[in-house]
């Protein structure tokens, strides 16, 4: 079989694992080195961002995931990369800076222990023999023995495992063969050990939405689980797109793409604002309204906290509006030192004021006469400005509403 | 009559055109490079100032690198005014020192950081959207077209990335190329260089293939999503983006 056929198949079954960054490390080879800020190379027609070689090593495996194009029960054609193959192709893509590393994961073949032993093998190869110094961010397969992660570890940048599915009930559902406490017991190994030699860039992990009837809170508090438990550097959400038929599996047209980005936003909102799922969701709303962003959501909800003064007000208050991120509120933060700040502004400094005008006053000012501060008129505001932003999500929001 | 100033073309001249103006408080229209085609409303002066290194060790001692760099960027900027905006910038840099970057209520600032960022984002786009063709005799070749004269930037991270390798990159819109010979590289005019004799390497139309077959794949179609592409990899990129110069 020609290589570019097998590397045809392979990035087929990779793709749908989304984590794609190259970010977080500080290596240097005979040949390449990384970004610590990470470098997308090109950008998929899904608009997804290119920077790693994102291929399994096999898709043969011997489990039968019910959500896996690769399952064992699937009658596709099967193939295996050498090793060497994978470092032809790395290295001369990496020459031509079509990419800026390797992303490798396998189906499980033969056994765990059998599969780690060909991915290490692999990365030997290129570390060692082609002295690869680029980014490699290599998958754990879970069940596998210790001492093989240790030997991964210490060639690779990023090592994940992923969790797939936010409770057990869910795992033992979908991916019958699978054991929830091995993917976990990956996570603490790497956290235990982490260090400047040993998963420099740190771990990720992925769940799948909407293949089950788990809901955002489970997700998110599964999240927080993880992101204190194992330091992970990033969850990756992944609408669930229906690969097989199966009917333990729901069927719809499109995946739940608005369900994912709200999830990111939160995700953001856990790792930068200082937000807790808890603040976000509870047992009465346990989805995020999905008109809505979950901080202005949150905001409308404590409408009572609102406005705040851009010219005195905390810094951790001026997280908490909608519009204001993490780099404008420094700014403000040194800049109000200098000057009184004022509507005008604070376009300069990175708000969106669109959506933050209606959450604060500068020196006591509000954008438009007062008695409009109220929530019927914000919330009405806010869901118009989301329905007519001209950006990606604008089509995923008007399939929704019909 | 618009009084406009004339500087040597390059960077540190500027510099020390304006430190010279700011120092003997002149006001000037424009500051425009030696090769400006005056207009009929145009005294153009040309005050052939020595330029020396001094100024800026001057511009990182009151403010520091990050500032300096605000002003390089701006320097390489495509910018109708970058000049002026640099006289500006500079002149409030001396009373507000290393606090001028909080100043986002005066113009010249925001414009400058605007402008520097836009430079910035181009060179870190390009860090990802060069392509490199294989020649014979193992030569690496690419060419760019970017807005913002970005080639130095864009060599200093090739210069880490591929040390071992032998590399052009040529600046196809200002006509500069940048030569690595495994030690350092040389910003040098086109005309002052052969290549149109190199050939391509034999693999190199597979390997562009496999590249190719690799991104058409890659996507998930059930998620496409034109728009987003676009966003992040506009369309004055294409050409010379092998994977997508067919499209
Ligand atoms: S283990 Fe499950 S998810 Fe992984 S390749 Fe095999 S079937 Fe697919």
């Amino acid at each position: 079989m020609e290589l570019k056929e097998k590397l045809k198949i392979l990035a087929d079954s990779a793709k749908y694992d989304v984590s794609c960054s190259s970010s977080g490390s500080k290596r240097k080879g005979d040949l390449g080195n990384t970004s610590f800020s990470g470098i997308c190379h090109s950008f998929s027609a899904d608009g997804r961002c290119i920077s790693l070689l994102k291929i399994l090593l096999t898709n043969c495996c011997i489990y039968d995931c019910k959500y896996c194009l690769n399952r064992q029960s699937n009658n596709i054609k099967r193939v295996i990369f050498t090793p060497e193959e994978i470092c032809y192709i790395t290295i001369n893509f990496y020459k031509r800076n079509y990419i800026e590393g390797l992303f490798l994961s396998s189906g499980i073949i033969k056994s765990p222990d059998y599969t780690m032993n060909l991915i290490i093998e692999t990365i030997t190869l290129l570390r060692r023999k082609y002295h690869f110094g680029g980014y490699i961010h290599a998958k754990a397969i879970p069940g596998c023995s210790e001492y093989l992660v240790k030997k991964l570890g210490l060639l690779v940048d990023r090592l994940s495992a992923n969790i797939e599915l936010p409770t057990e009930k869910g795992i033992k559902l979908l991916a019958p063969n699978k054991n929830f406490g091995n993917t976990e017991k990956i996570m603490g190994y790497v956290k235990n050990n982490k260090s400047n030699k040993f998963v420099p860039a740190g771990q990720s992990t992925q769940m799948i939405i909407g293949a089950t009837h788990e809901s955002d809170l489970d997700i998110m508090q599964k999240s927080e689980n993880m992101y204190n438990n194992f330091k992970l550097k990033r969850v990756f959400y992944s609408a669930y797109i229906p690969v097989n038929k199966d009917n333990l599996l729901p069927t719809f047209e499109k995946p739940p793409l608005i369900r994912e980005h709200r999830l990111y936003q939160a995700d953001w909102l856990l790792r930068y604002y200082g937000f807790k799922t808890n603040d976000l969701l509870d047992d009465q709303h346990v989805n995020f309204n999905l008109l809505i962003d979950p901080k202005a959501n949150w905001a409308l909800n404590h409408l009572q906290e609102f406005p705040k003064d851009i010219n005195k007000c905390s810094y951790y208050d001026l997280l908490k509006v909608p519009g204001i991120g993490v780099t404008s509120a420094k700014r403000i933060m040194k800049s109000r030192q200098h000057f009184q700040i004022t509507f005008k502004d604070l376009k300069n400094m990175g708000v969106v004021l669109k959506r933050a005008k209606y959450f604060i006053t500068c020196s006591g000012k509000y954008f438009i006469d007062k008695t409009f501060f109220n929530k019927n008129f914000i919330e009405a505001n806010l869901v118009l400005e989301d329905k007519q932003k001209s950006n990606p999500s604008r089509k995923q929001l008007s399939f929704f509403n019909e | 009559m618009n009084n406009i100033y004339l500087y040597q073309d390059d960077f540190i001249s500027l510099l020390n055109l304006i430190n010279y103006l700011i120092k003997n408080k002149i006001k000037p229209d424009n500051i425009k490079p030696l090769s400006y085609c005056p207009t009929l409303l145009d005294e153009v002066i040309n005050l052939k100032i020595e330029p020396t290194n001094n100024v800026i060790d001057f511009i990182i001692k009151i403010g520091n690198n990050k500032i300096f760099n605000i002003i390089y960027y701006v320097f390489l900027s495509d910018n109708e005014n970058k000049e002026l905006i640099i006289y500006y910038f500079y002149l409030n840099l001396l009373k507000y020192q290393t606090n001028i970057i909080y100043m986002r209520n005066l113009r010249c600032v925001t414009k400058a950081l605007k402008i520097a960022k836009y430079v910035g984002n181009e060179a870190h786009r390009l860090k990802g959207f060069v392509r490199f063709q294989k020649l014979e005799h193992d030569i690496y070749y690419a060419e760019i077209a970017p807005n913002n004269n970005v080639l130095f930037l864009v060599s200093k991270h090739f210069k880490r990335r591929l040390k071992n390798e032998y590399w052009l990159i040529k600046d196809v819109k200002r006509k500069i190329l940048s030569i690595y010979d495994k030690k350092d590289f040389y910003l040098i005019d086109e005309d002052n260089f052969q290549i149109n004799d190199l050939k391509v390497a034999q693999e190199e139309n597979d390997i562009k293939n496999m590249w190719k077959e690799f991104y058409d794949t890659i996507a998930i179609k059930e998620r496409h999503n034109e728009r987003c592409r676009m966003n992040f990899m506009p369309k004055k990129y294409w050409k010379y983006i092998i994977e997508m110069s067919d499209e």
